[in-house]
């Protein structure tokens, strides 16, 4: 096995195990704000319209993670760096 | 997967343009048309869309938001109808070009700061940006990385949703991609209207504080 397969297969996996985990923890603390801001609104319902404003910021910062994971999967399997060093 | 990123179709003067620049001035052109069709039929629609961007800006803002209206709104309507104009065949959207995310994002960048030293002088512009003085590295790293996230999560949620819709089309291109096209334009508008809102945030967080009961108000 030459070093350009194994750095396929290397990146390959590399990439799998990012995705699934820069998935699931950004999913589970989006899960918790949205609890937290559903039992907010439904002990107060007339704050419902300001705790929905800052549900949509807090919930695109937070999505913003998982959007970094999948750019850096974006450049690991479309323009990996490595594979100009080794091909 | 070659269709989804931006190709040069051309050089003029030597300078390659990629498919996202002509199809930002096609859509500037259908912006600026759009609203001149409206406006002359029904001005009231306008009025509708500038009260709800107020609305939304100052309730961020916790202050009434008109002198910034212009940057905040332009910023709204441009990232919605770039997100939204994808979904027409053959005009590729232009927020999927890395670049125009980053263009709009350096538009915030320098605009907070000219709203903080129009509002406070340059001398207290400064002052309060290094106010203990150990936190000015921590402030700086601050503004350069907001200018990069804003960046970054625009251009990732495009680029994400055109490209489920890409893997979906390529395995099922009947009807079942139609769901999906109509999901990410309604993410393309919740993108726009959080990219406006951080920016309002921004922009709130760099001009001075604001009194509700000033002496301006009541008189």
């Amino acid at each position: 096995m030459d070093s350009g397969t194994l750095v396929t297969i290397v990146t390959i996996i590399a990439t799998a195990m990012a995705i699934t985990i820069g998935t699931i923890v950004p999913a589970l603390v989006e899960g918790r704000a949205v609890l937290k801001a559903l039992e907010g609104m439904t002990r107060q319902p007339e704050m419902a319209d300001s705790l929905r404003a800052t549900l949509f910021i807090s919930m695109a910062i937070l999505e913003s993670t998982a959007i970094y994971v999948l750019l850096i999967c974006l450049i690991l399997l479309f323009v990996n760096p490595l594979f100009d060093r080794f091909f | 997967m070659k269709g989804l990123f931006p190709q040069v179709v051309c050089t003029i003067f030597g300078i390659p343009v990629r498919d996202t620049v002509i199809s930002t001035w096609f859509m500037i052109f259908v912006i600026i048309g759009t609203t001149y069709l409206i406006g002359r039929r029904q001005p009231v629609v306008l009025e509708m869309l500038v009260d709800f961007v107020l609305d939304q800006v100052s309730g961020v803002m916790g202050r009434p938001a008109a002198p910034y209206l212009s940057v905040l709104g332009t910023l709204a309507i441009f990232i919605a109808v770039a997100n939204v104009i994808g979904a027409v065949p053959i005009i590729v959207s232009p927020t999927h070009d890395i670049n125009t995310p980053a263009a709009l994002a350096l538009i915030v960048f320098f605009s907070v700061h000219y709203f903080g030293i129009r509002d406070k002088g340059p001398v207290g512009y400064l002052k309060e940006l290094a106010t203990p003085i150990f936190t000015l590295p921590l402030e700086l790293i601050g503004q350069l990385s907001r200018t990069l996230s804003l960046t970054l999560r625009l251009f990732g949620n495009v680029l994400s949703m055109e490209m489920i819709v890409a893997v979906i089309f390529s395995l099922l291109p009947l009807i079942v991609p139609v769901p999906l096209i109509a999901f990410s334009m309604f993410t393309g508008v919740l993108q726009a209207y959080i990219f406006t809102v951080l920016a309002a945030v921004y922009i709130g967080a760099a001009v001075a504080a604001f009194e509700p009961i000033s002496s301006k108000e009541r008189s």
